[in-house]
């Protein structure tokens, strides 16, 4: 009876003394945030030029980098065009409103994936259901400022500071499982210029980097961009959703 | 023989077209959680789409795409929005944004969570210090991105008065003070010296000590992570003792400025320039307001 009382005081005390985990969000980084969604949510169209840096965990080698550079032309609201250079080959991805295919260069092989509906839409259901990555592809999302909002248990705003020679606003946050930064540029236009992304969640804390340079602003982009003719002895292959069995 | 089972062909299968198609198998998917886009089922597969005959070549690798001419216009520098002009009468023509237009803006749900048992903070101002100082090095220019509004002038009630304003008496409960073998004497967060017969409102000294602040003063936290108090254009720190005078802390905000600020355009911005102090207009959580920098 002493026993299961002095537990029950003990649990007592430690739930007492146990403070709710605080959360601290700053109104000027949701604010730089805003503005830059905003922009970008009402763009017709646009370019941009992303390198990216991802590490790859090795058992013997530890983290190994990669990088790609890519080319991104969007144009509201369903075409999409990326061309990508680098380690993960020569390849491109071409949405017509209707139809998502990719390409790789080094292979000559194409898949395409049937898929009406928006940018948005088919980026997050194809790289959910495929695994297919869209470069920078969160700050697309309309609901980028919320989802940031929802998952950050720390969202602050640094200070100025200079990407590629551009002067940024420096955002910092904590996820659950990841911690992040933005650089957003300091001038009309807002737009984001590098992101850093540290998976504290998986081993060795592999971190994403992107650079985004080159913006160019609802540039008169031709729908003929993003129709995709198979080249010459492509050799057609099925895209396969990813496997609910795997490791 | 032994037969191979349905589930390890497939497994196969799958593990060799994604390696033909060079999708990586573990690619990280995208790198926020995102809700409300997913669609049910799952996209169909296209059918293989039909390749026009060509002619056989006798070259080994495969052929490069077809060039076509550059189609893209010749880059153009970076525009606000343009429409297109339009006839009177005429509607003028909406272009489809790339994501349909951001979501929320300005009116966000804070409490939206992960853990519905956080606590949430928004804070108004940035106090990351600690032990390591992230915040960028050089000349102070503010933390707040600038934000012009018009100076409307603020006065703290009857008994508060601008730098030269003239008494020929001052009330019967100011407080004498010596500082540095000046007087001066202080009233509802004013300070006065004797001049030509009265007295004149000057600027307060640095290292005065008062006893009490006036109803109306604002409470800042400053770039260098301490609070601060102010009130008619004077800044104090809480000494235990009494509240001291002190200089303006760069990064500190406050919402009021008195009579007598001057507009100087730095750099392209209008800041606000009193007793010798500049200020950066700003806007903090939908208010106009003031932060201290050293351009």
């Amino acid at each position: 009876m002493v026993k299961k009382t002095f537990v029950f005081l003990s649990v007592c005390l430690l739930s007492v003394h146990l403070p709710a985990q605080m959360r601290r969000i700053d109104t000027v980084a949701v604010s730089i945030l805003d503005r830059m969604s905003a922009v970008i949510g009402q763009l017709a169209s646009c370019s941009v030029t992303i390198k990216s840096n991802y590490d790859v965990a090795s058992k013997e080698l530890g983290l190994v980098k990669h990088s790609d550079e890519e080319q991104l032309y969007l144009h509201g609201p369903n075409k999409l065009l990326l061309k990508s250079e680098g380690d993960r080959g020569s390849r491109d991805l071409s949405f017509d409103g209707n139809k998502l295919s990719y390409y790789s260069r080094d292979r000559n092989q194409y898949g395409q994936i049937d898929a009406s509906m928006s940018l948005v839409e088919m980026i997050d259901t194809v790289n959910k259901l495929y695994g297919i990555e869209f470069p920078a592809a969160d700050f697309l999302y309309p609901s980028f400022v919320d989802d940031i909002l929802a998952d950050s248990k720390e969202l602050v705003y640094l200070g100025l500071t200079r990407v590629e020679g551009k002067e940024c606003y420096h955002i910092a946050g904590r996820g659950q499982d990841k911690t992040f930064q933005f650089w957003i540029s300091e001038d009309a236009f807002s737009l984001p210029m590098k992101m850093v992304i540290v998976y504290t969640n998986k081993e060795m804390n592999p971190q994403y980097e992107a650079v985004l340079t080159n913006w160019q602003v609802n540039p008169d982009l031709p729908d003929a961009l993003f129709e995709f003719s198979v080249p010459h002895k492509a050799k057609h292959v099925r895209l396969m959703p990813l496997s609910t069995h795997k490791k | 023989m032994q037969i191979v089972s349905k589930p390890t062909i497939l497994l196969l299968l799958v593990a060799a077209m994604l390696a033909l198609a060079g999708i990586p198998v573990e690619g990280m998917a995208q790198r926020f959680n995102h809700g409300g886009f997913s669609r049910p089922g799952a996209p169909s597969q296209a059918a293989p789409a039909r390749v026009p005959q060509q002619p056989m070549r006798t070259e080994s690798r495969p052929a490069p795409q077809p060039v076509r001419p550059e189609m893209r216009s010749a880059p153009q520098p970076a525009r606000p929005e343009m429409r297109p002009e339009t006839r009177p009468g005429a509607q003028p023509v909406e272009r489809p944004s790339i994501n349909g237009g951001s979501r929320n803006y300005g009116n966000h749900d804070y409490n939206r969570s992960y853990d519905a048992h956080e606590n949430v903070t928004v804070r108004q101002n940035v106090t990351v210090r600690d032990h390591v100082n992230v915040y960028h090095t050089g000349d102070y220019r503010g933390i707040h991105p600038y934000y012009y509004h018009p100076y409307r002038p603020y006065y703290w009630g009857p008994h508060w008065h601008p730098l030269g304003f003239f008494l020929s008496a001052l009330a019967t409960d100011a407080v004498l003070l010596s500082l540095n073998n000046q007087r001066y004497y202080y009233d509802d967060g004013v300070y006065y010296q004797p001049s030509n017969g009265g007295y004149a409102v000057v600027p307060a000294p640095i290292g005065a000590l008062v006893a009490a602040l006036p109803p109306g003063y604002e409470t800042t936290t400053a770039a260098d992570g301490n609070s601060y108090f102010y009130f008619g254009g004077v800044f104090y720190v809480d000494t235990g003792q009494g509240y001291q005078v002190v200089g303006a802390p760069a990064g500190a905000v406050i919402i009021q400025l008195p009579v007598g600020a001057v507009e100087q355009n730095i750099n392209g911005d209008t800041l606000l320039v009193y007793n010798n102090t500049y200020y950066l207009p700003i806007s903090q959580d939908g208010q106009d307001a003031y932060e201290v920098v050293n351009p």
